[in-house]
């Protein structure tokens, strides 16, 4: 649905994209994740065909955006950063105007219009001036702008930025109810927004790729796996037991206020050993320095921690690339 | 041609339901009121008339003057918001990413500016009607008056539309505009002030009181309209080009 290959763009000197390279295919939900100022509303901003890419190409439901750009431009819904609208407009004046825009078929308008009210939830605020209306109806208005026509693909550039918990969780069920015949890009960056809505990820920091796979596979990437361990400890020997255990690393420890027999240990387990044989050498050496194991919870890697291992990773190798930037 | 008539009428739809539209025609009515009965109130107490002057054509022609001032207020102000405030919001972005052609953009936005300067002058028929009810009303001077008008405005609002789509901020727009229509005004003043020469027509060519003067007799001069004629094409031609330029931006 979605082709880039060797997508650069700069802005002059400051180079916000570089030789960017990925793949959307149809029917998935990809979130498209980097900090601010990583590059992602330029890309989706070159998708959309608003801007010119520098170099490399860019394929849209099979249209080339540079050789064929309005057919491109009519296979996809764009709903731009910050939703903008015509604040002077009712809702539905703004809708129909989109509407005959896209090219809807004059006799399909109402009801194509209608729908799209309905789905983004905006039905009852029909004849409400934009410029009345919350931001979080607004953003709504914005993402019935982009079902209007009822697109193959939708890109949305951070749908959620701006809104209450509330809206949020109603916009990112929207999103999942969108999905199924139709291919969904969406930017943010906020990573629970990714693993709420998500199957895939692509991560940029600084105008490159940095990671993409699906949401389990990113937080496999997690080297570092962490196991939490609830302990009585009368005797205080369980910092030597876990040392004494090659490929364990004790990260952190506390005592419970007024039992400090009670403690609860953080360990990581390092690098490519066997989590399950590891696991059991730590039980064992517990058990013969007389510690009682109250709990042994493994500790998934959040995408949060692998987002910043990979981004943080990232910026140590690339010093000398120039800083991305959103205009 | 879709994307043209969804624009011309959204662009038509906002002029008018924000208060720009109603103060300049406000404003714009309350001064062609005031020239138009100092006008009439000079041909009133004069005791002879000749034939080829009476109030319509010292309106429309010799005092063309007051007229095209107020127009060198209206048309910029008109026009200012056009390209500017879609930039400054960012709906700029949500428009470009349609299948619409810079083109279609360009000239829809234009011809909702241009029907609503057309719509601003409608009410001053009225005079027309009034004097008809004390003397004899030429018909076809009138047509080729406000044919006159109408290209002094066609040129206008293109320049308006091209400096609007020059900068972000419509007080910028505004400015230029003015500038820049005042400059052409002023070049058309220079046909009272130079010797005889080059110069001195090419002053008179580009004229728009000349143009007026020659429009309220009667005469219409191809050279006049194509002159308005290119100035507009001239003006959207640009600003398709710059519309087009964001892309690289």
């Amino acid at each position: 649905m979605i082709e880039v290959s060797n997508l650069t763009k700069d802005y002059g000197t400051v180079v916000a994209v570089r030789e960017l390279s990925f793949s959307v295919e149809k029917g998935e939900i990809v979130g498209f994740l980097g900090p601010n100022g990583a590059g992602k509303s330029t890309t989706l901003r070159v998708l959309s065909g608003f801007l010119g890419a520098t170099s490399g190409r860019v394929r849209i439901a099979g249209h080339d955006i540079a050789e064929a750009p309005r057919a491109a431009r009519r296979a996809l819904g764009y709903m731009p950063e910050s939703a903008p609208l015509y604040p002077e407009l009712r809702v539905f004046e703004y809708l129909q105007f989109r509407a005959r825009l896209k090219e809807v078929r004059r006799d399909k308008q109402r009801a194509a219009i209608a729908h799209a009210m309905e789905r983004a939830g905006v039905a009852h605020m029909a004849s409400t001036v934009i410029g009345h209306l919350s931001k979080g109806y607004r953003q709504r208005v914005a993402l019935a702008d982009a079902l209007v026509a009822d697109p193959p693909l939708l890109i949305l550039d951070e749908p959620t930025a701006g809104l209450d918990p509330n809206q949020i969780r109603e916009v990112r069920s929207l999103i999942k109810d969108l999905a199924g015949e139709r291919t969904i890009l969406l930017s943010t960056h906020i990573l629970s927004e990714v693993e709420a809505t998500c199957e895939r990820a692509i991560v940029i920091d600084r105008g490159q790729l940095v990671a993409e796979g699906r949401i389990e596979e990113l937080r496999g990437r997690q080297k570092a796996r962490r196991l939490c361990v609830r302990v009585r400890d009368p005797n205080g020997g369980a910092e030597a037991a876990i040392s004494a255990i090659s490929g364990l690393r004790l990260s952190s420890f506390s005592s419970e206020p007024g039992a400090p027999e009670r403690r609860t240990l953080h360990v990581s387990l390092h690098e490519e050993l066997a989590a399950e044989a590891v696991i059991e050498s730590l039980v064992r050496a517990f058990t013969e320095a007389g510690i009682g194991i109250h709990a042994l919870i493994p500790e998934q890697a959040s995408l949060e921690q692998v987002f910043s291992a990979l981004t943080a990773h990232e910026k140590a190798h690339t010093g000398k690339s120039e800083p991305g930037s959103t205009p | 041609m879709n994307g043209f008539l969804a624009i011309y009428r959204r662009e038509l739809l906002s002029l008018w339901v924000t208060p720009l539209a109603w103060v300049l025609l406000t404003v714009f009515l309350l001064l062609q009121g005031a020239i138009f009965y100092s006008i009439v109130s000079h041909f009133a107490s004069m005791p002879d008339v000749s034939v080829d002057t009476g109030p319509l054509q010292a309106y429309f022609g010799q005092e063309s003057i007051f007229l095209l001032m107020t127009l060198l207020l209206v048309c910029p102000a008109l026009s200012m918001r056009v390209f500017a405030e879609e930039r400054r919001s960012g709906t700029i972005e949500a428009l470009l990413t349609t299948p619409v052609t810079p083109g279609s953009v360009v000239l829809g936005k234009y011809a909702a500016l241009l029907t609503t300067y057309a719509l601003i002058w409608a009410p001053t028929l009225l005079y027309v009607v009034i004097l008809r009810k004390t003397g004899v009303v030429d018909w076809g001077v009138v047509g080729s008056s406000y044919l006159g008008l109408l290209g002094i405005g066609a040129a206008y609002l293109s320049l308006g539309t091209l400096m609007s789509a020059m900068t972000k901020s419509q007080l910028v727009a505004l400015l230029l505009t003015i500038f820049l229509e005042f400059g052409l005004f002023i070049l058309g003043v220079g046909e009272y002030i130079f010797d005889p020469g080059v110069f001195r027509d090419l002053c008179a060519h580009v004229s728009m009181m000349g143009q007026m003067e020659d429009f309220s007799k009667g005469i219409l001069d191809l050279r006049r309209v194509v002159f308005d004629g290119t100035v507009s094409s001239l003006g959207l031609f640009v600003t398709t080009r710059v519309v087009d330029s964001w892309r690289w931006g």
